[in-house]
């Protein structure tokens, strides 16, 4: 039972992690209304990830004709799409919040957040959602005396059930924090969580043929954490450490900053104008 | 570079292992490689549950449906013995790949 409700626990970790934050920066800002987009972008990630556990839907047949490898990498890169898209506008927002009122603009601006929010809960819920239907479906499925299944399933369950309380901890946890330190670290958070998922969907590439490691292993660090223990879960959920990457993969997670600081850099500056 | 025309393409490796995954074990649960050359892993679920093939030592880790086959692609490696395990049934599910 324990078993099962580690594997599950340790993929709710991120969207976890993710949803809280959003969460509680929709509270910071005053729009506490709106977290039903965020809790619609999950339940639909939820429905989605059953389709696509499927035996043999429509989805199912997509992610064989593309190949697993490829479709996991595509959703990777659209969590990142849309996370940096959000540090990038958190940061600008973090300028605005001083109670003001919403002026046409802003309701322009407004729309264009509600779709960032609910599509980042959806990925982040979705990254892991497929794998962890399809693990759940699975256990259900197997033979064995009937009070082992339970056991099993009810652990499983039990680990997408802390990963939701975890969400709620974080919500609270942040929420805690006085504006600027709340954007601040929250912005790093995320930063290194879309460094995590850019250097994981190289790693699907790698996998899969598409693109060169370079060198691989770089190194191994396994004696100082590995991925398999508990810290290691979470370092490796939260910051996307590994403990024989390749070189690419770790080009990609270094080079993901100076982008997204450029980035951050360029907005300052337009704006300033 | 995946390759879009079968049977027009040069192989990618030269050295093809195949693991098949069944009654939550990995069969063989020993596979052998020669050091320095690329390697074409490819695994079958054949399982009636899904199983996802995880190695840290290999830096790779992919989800396999029932009945699926996957191919992980691997470089070139040094002569040593590569863990790799079933995430879903870790206990059951173990092997390791030998390189020499």
């Amino acid at each position: 039972m324990l078993a099962t409700f580690v594997i599950t626990w340790r993929e709710t970790i991120e969207a976890a992690l993710i949803v809280g934050i959003l969460l509680a920066y929709l509270r910071k800002i005053g729009h506490q209304h709106e977290f039903r987009y965020i809790f619609v972008g999950a339940a639909a990630a939820v429905i989605a990830s059953g389709l696509f556990a499927g035996a043999s839907s429509l989805a199912t047949r997509l992610v064989e004709w593309i190949g697993e490898e490829l479709f996991d990498a595509l959703i990777l890169l659209a969590a990142v799409a849309v996370l940096t898209y959000m540090v990038v506008w958190m940061h600008h927002n973090a300028r605005e919040i001083k109670g003001e009122l919403l002026s046409k603009a802003d309701q322009a601006l407004a729309r264009r957040r509600l779709w960032a929010l609910g599509t980042l809960a959806f990925v982040g819920v979705f990254r892991e959602g497929v794998e962890t239907v399809l693990f759940l479906w699975g256990l259900l499925l197997q033979a064995g005396p009937v009070a082992n299944v339970t056991l099993q399933v009810a652990g499983g369950l039990g680990g997408v059930a802390v990963g939701v309380v975890m969400a709620w901890l974080f919500f609270k946890g942040f929420g805690h924090l006085d504006l600027r330190p709340f954007f601040k670290v929250t912005g790093v958070l995320l930063l290194f969580i879309a460094a995590g998922m850019l250097s994981s969907a190289v790693g699907r590439l790698i996998a899969g043929g598409w693109l060169p490691p370079l060198i691989e292993p770089l190194w191994d660090s396994s004696w100082l954490l590995n991925e398999r223990s508990l810290i290691g879960s979470l370092v490796a959920g939260f910051f996307g450490y590994r403990s024989h990457p390749s070189l690419l993969e770790l080009l990609v997670y270094v080079g993901y900053f100076p982008l997204v600081l450029f980035w951050l850099r360029k907005e300052h500056h337009d704006l300033a104008q | 570079m995946a390759c879009w025309l079968p049977g027009a393409c040069p192989a990618w490796a030269d050295q093809e292992l195949a693991l098949t995954i069944k009654h939550h074990q990995f069969e063989p649960s020993e596979v052998r490689a020669r050091a320095g050359e690329k390697i074409l892993l490819k695994v079958t679920n054949a399982d009636s549950t899904p199983e996802e093939f995880e190695s840290s030592a290999l830096n790779r880790e992919q989800l396999i449906r029932s009945g699926h086959t996957v191919t992980i692609h691997l470089p070139a490696l040094k002569p040593g013995s590569y863990e790799f395990y079933g995430e879903f049934n870790p206990k059951t599910a173990t092997g390791r790949l030998i390189v020499e």
